[in-house]
């Protein structure tokens, strides 16, 4: 059996235990009087606010029961917030109105064009928050480990996010930022050469903040790889050598950069190739079980490296959104605890969650302003503990100012103007609908743990594109249904209306830009064609020598480019072959 | 182009060809949920499909898209960059003689109608926009793009191979005339080995493999492989996607040529025989390489025990260690017709024990067949350099020592 089913035993057990406590709770009246004594304490440690119209409110909302067995249900089948099993929460306060050094949940991604460009975006976007949150998109070449000047490549050059190629472009990007501030925090989308390229943001940070500002860094990298390989196909080498570089670069970050998140479990790109919500739970969750296995192997401890681990879920507007956070946060919790003997801070889902690009549609496109709207709102009834929010016109373009200005604002909206989030925790968290679906939910993410269990585990599955298949089964099922109308989407198979193309300017990246970027890596790499060669032979060697090879990054990313990076390591380890 | 139907007398079949389309996603973009969506529906309603997959560069399109000789040449683009990329791809059909081969594609709302006028000009056919029902994608393509493919007397390299593998698909005999465009001197001397073996196996993996070896070690000659994958029954259409897990094919020393069974039992399509003997007769190659679908029991493809014509010079068999156990084994009648065996994914566990069965199981047939454990998912595996060096000493190859490229 693999550790997934294993995790799937431990939650069926788990919940077999709750209801034993549920009908001990009814059954024994000394248990029961336990728990209404407990219950009451946690009532009268309830804080109360007042809203603005005059009415008292409890800052956290529990079910109004006094009945044992309800109150067993809610304590361990629910748990309270920031409580196991954290199906109402990972922290006990979230969102309530923000207190003297509280950061907002609002993360806003953006990458355009050069890394000047992209700053210039970011000190847009700072001005609209109290706290720096930079969160950074990179150009199809960077993602893909290319440089600039790589054959056939220059139109891509910025296009959808900003181009990357040295430690020098790194610099640039986050210019006039503190990143060594205790408030401020990097995310950065990038998953294959995400070892070389957190390699340069070290680098870039140790030349602007001297060499000891390292531990301060903070932060996350995407670096999944498994969904990758399932779903975002942004592979250059092998599957076996791709999560090896990924673990050095783990196993590097634990004990040296101890506010970094080096990995962030990626479930929206699943969902945008298509997977339905439970799929993309299940397979999300069962790739973070996975890489749980793969860096214990390595020898790290749970209670070490589980604690670093973070989600990246999709919201989209199927029913299942309305819970899919918290049957997550529930699964991960038990399986962690249960299957992997973790302790309290391991056991935790700490969730990133961003709307739906797949849901926005070019025509009649100011409705997106409208269903991103309501996609923020399932993602905060869902404890997402950061957000990102799409602008309207994504659909055709990297987003422009003002829609970025407009998703940026829905979010202030929703958590400062609105009264749903601010003065009452958990509002609807309990209502008798949410309990039933996320039941279901839970149901059907354990019945794709079995059958990937069955299949051998998650690499194993993958070997035999289980995911790739299921993922593009659906993706084919939700276009039949939006051609033949069973699946509505407005403006697009119900009312629609000729609408013209829409007016607004495209965020395209010049070639003249283009032809800079490149001009710029060939000074950069004429400069350091001494040095260069030393570098790549000792990385290459690592990781010939199956040695960690981030050391040999940090002092390569100095006088080599991502795509000397690249090409050593692929002549060391061999190229991905893509599957359909 | 010249476009004439092949004499009705020189065809088998009464079918016109299927409309053969090449689909794929340009480089530095994974972004394949719309293509793959499409390309099953093209399928559905007919068409053979050879597609190339995402993080393809434009040199790559425009060889797959004469080799494989198709009708036209479908781009579903999301990541930017789209005018740019198609005027490449469009300047390399053309410098590879294949500028009549249509190119249309599409990219949700990425490619706005002011992108498509400028891509319209440059010569790209038509930019399907987002909110286009499938159907009406499918219709239109069909509607546009098929047509007869005619000997084309004018083609010439790559392309009039491409040409002639296609009239042997519509059933013309005496194809390989048109395919002998150079080196009718050195015609005859490619080898030629069948590669047979259940679904999932590994073939296209260790074909791939083999030509990365072909391509280091051979100094200057070519290599061609015909993949054969099976149509679906109801449809007639195909997904033939063998040319995205070939990585070492995206090479000019490389004729990569994919085959749908259009109906063929055997194994290989019906004009298997003749694209061969039009590989053979264009002189260039020195390897042939020719996959079959994944095979049964019984299956003999490439006629080794007389039933039918003898295709290859050598047969390699293929298996994974989970073939069910000895018994199964002993039913396999390729193991008793093929040349070479391997014995793939030998890094598994259950390995061990099946290299001893099927080496006992060779043993009773009291030939001189070889049996080789091959990884060929690994990089550099020593396996397949020892299938491959075993293969270059039957077919007559420059030997440059392992390691030397």
């Amino acid at each position: 059996m693999s550790s997934l089913g294993r995790v799937a035993d431990a939650v069926e057990a788990y919940n077999g235990f709750v209801d034993a406590e549920v009908r001990r709770a009814r059954a024994d009246p000394e248990f029961g009087a336990e728990l209404r004594t407990k219950w009451a304490a946690i009532h009268a440690s309830v804080g109360q606010t007042v809203s603005p119209t005059g009415t008292l409110l409890p800052r956290l909302a529990l079910p109004a029961t006094d009945e044992p067995g309800a109150i067993a249900e809610y304590l361990l089948g629910q748990g309270l917030p920031g409580e196991f099993p954290f199906a109402n929460g990972a922290y006990r306060e979230m969102y309530l109105d923000r207190r003297e050094g509280g950061e907002e949940p609002t993360r806003l991604f953006a990458g355009l064009g050069l890394a000047e460009d992209t700053n210039r975006r970011f000190h847009y976007l700072a001005g609209h928050q109290t706290s720096t949150r930079l969160s950074t998109a990179f150009d199809g070449p960077t993602l893909y480990g290319l440089d600039s000047d790589h054959e056939g490549v220059l139109g891509k050059v910025g296009e959808g996010g900003v181009a990357i190629d040295t430690v020098e472009d790194m610099a640039r990007l986050f210019a006039g930022f503190d990143l060594v501030a205790p408030n401020a925090s990097v995310s950065m989308t990038m998953n294959a050469p995400a070892p070389a390229i957190l390699a340069m943001f070290v680098a870039a940070a140790k030349r602007r903040f001297g060499p000891d500002c390292v531990p301060q860094l903070r932060g996350t990298i995407q670096a999944d790889m498994l969904k990758e390989v399932q779903a975002q196909n942004e592979v250059i080498f092998p599957i076996d050598a791709s999560l090896r570089f990924l673990c050095d670069m783990v196993e590097w970050c634990i004990p040296h950069m101890p506010r970094w998140y080096p990995i962030s479990i990626s479930g929206y790109h699943i969902a945008e190739a298509g997977a339905t919500p439970v799929q993309q739970a299940a397979f999300t969750l069962s790739n973070g079980f996975a890489y749980a296995d793969m860096f214990r192997a390595r020898g790290l401890d749970v209670n070490r490296f589980g604690p670093r681990l973070s989600f990246f879920l999709d919201c989209g507007l199927d029913i299942e959104y309305l819970v899919l956070g918290r049957a997550c946060r529930r699964i991960w919790a038990v399986g962690m605890r249960d299957a992997f003997g973790a302790g309290p801070k391991a056991q935790v889902l700490k969730l990133h969650t961003q709307t739906s690009g797949r849901s926005l549609i070019a025509a009649d496109f100011k409705d997106n302003l409208t269903r991103t709207a309501v996609e923020l709102m399932l993602s905060y009834l869902n404890g997402t503990n950061s957000c990102h929010s799409n602008s309207a016109d994504e659909p055709f373009t990297t987003p422009t100012e003002e829609y970025v200005r407009l998703a940026s604002h829905a979010q202030s909206i929703l958590l400062e103007e609105t009264g749903v989030f601010k003065h009452t925790m958990n509002v609807l968290s309990g209502s008798p609908g949410l309990l039933a679906l996320e039941r279901q939910v839970e149901h059907a993410i354990l019945d794709v743990f079995r059958e990937i269990d069955t299949l051998g585990g998650v690499l194993q599955a993958m070997d035999q594109r289980y995911q790739r298949g299921k993922i593009q089964e659906s993706a084919h099922r939700y276009e039949r249904q939006v051609y033949s109308g069973e699946r509505p989407i407005i403006g697009l198979n119900r009312y629609a209306a000729p609408s013209p193309a829409p007016r607004v300017p495209l965020a395209r990246t010049s070639p003249v830009k283009q032809r800079l970027q490149v001009e710029r890596l060939r000074a950069f790499k004429a400069r350091n064609s001494r040095r260069a060669p030393e570098a790549l032979q000792r990385l290459g060697n690592a990781a010939r020598a199956r040695g960690n090879i981030f050391a040999e990054l940090l002092s390569a990313v100095e006088v080599c480019s991502l795509g000397q990076i690249t090409a050593c390591l692929t002549d060391a380890v061999g190229k991905f072959r893509p599957m359909v | 182009m010249v476009v004439a139907s092949p004499k009705a007398g020189a065809r088998r079949h009464t079918q016109p060809s299927p409309l053969r389309l090449l689909t794929a996603v340009p480089v530095c973009d994974g972004h394949d949920s719309a293509v793959t969506t499409i390309n099953l529906e093209l399928a559905r309603n007919g068409a053979e499909v050879v597609y190339l997959g995402y993080h393809c560069a434009a040199s790559a399109i425009a060889r797959a898209a004469v080799q494989e000789d198709v009708h036209a040449v479908g781009l579903s683009s999301y990541n930017g960059g789209h005018a740019i990329f198609f005027a490449e791809v469009l300047a390399q059909l053309r410098a590879r003689g294949a500028g009549d081969i249509p190119l249309f594609g599409g990219g949700g709302a990425t490619i706005t109608p002011a992108d498509e006028r400028v891509m319209k000009r440059g010569g790209v056919d038509r930019i399907f926009f987002a909110g286009t029902p499938l159907a009406e994608i499918v219709a239109a393509v069909k509607g546009a793009y098929s047509r007869e493919l005619g000997p084309g007397a004018r083609l010439r390299g790559d392309r009039a191979l491409g040409r002639a593998i296609t009239l042997a698909e519509g059933g013309a005999r005496g194809a390989r005339a048109a395919g002998r465009a150079r080196g009718a001197d050195r015609a005859g001397r490619a080898f030629v080995l069948g590669v047979a073996g259940p679904g999932g196996a590994g073939k296209s993996t260790l074909i791939d493999e083999l030509t990365s070896r072909f391509l280091r070690r051979v100094s200057a000659g070519r290599v061609a492989i015909l993949a054969n994958d099976p149509s679906h029954p109801d449809s007639g259409g195909a997904i033939l996607g063998d040319r995205v897990s070939a990585i070492y094919a995206q090479d000019d020393r490389v004729f990569f040529r994919s085959m749908a069974t259009r109906g063929s039992p055997t194994g290989l399509s019906a004009a298997a025989p003749e694209a061969i003997a039009c590989l053979r007769a264009s002189g260039e190659f020195d390897l042939v390489l020719v996959e079959s679908v994944g095979i049964g029991q019984e299956g003999d493809p490439f006629g080794v025990f007389g039933r039918g014509p003898r295709m290859a010079d050598a047969v390699l068999f293929v298996l994974a260690p989970h073939y069910g156990g000895r018994i199964q084994l002993q039913k396999i009648a390729m193991l008793n017709g093929s040349d070479l065996v391997a014995l793939n994914k030998c890094d598994q566990p259950a390995a061990k024990a099946a290299m001893v069965e099927v080496a006992a199981r060779l043993a009773l047939n009291g030939r001189d067949q070889l049996l080789h454990g091959t990884a060929a998912a690994r990089h550099h595996d020593p396996g397949v350099d020892r299938l491959y060096a075993e293969i270059a000493r039957l077919a007559g190859l420059e030997a440059v020592a392992p390691g030397a490229r």
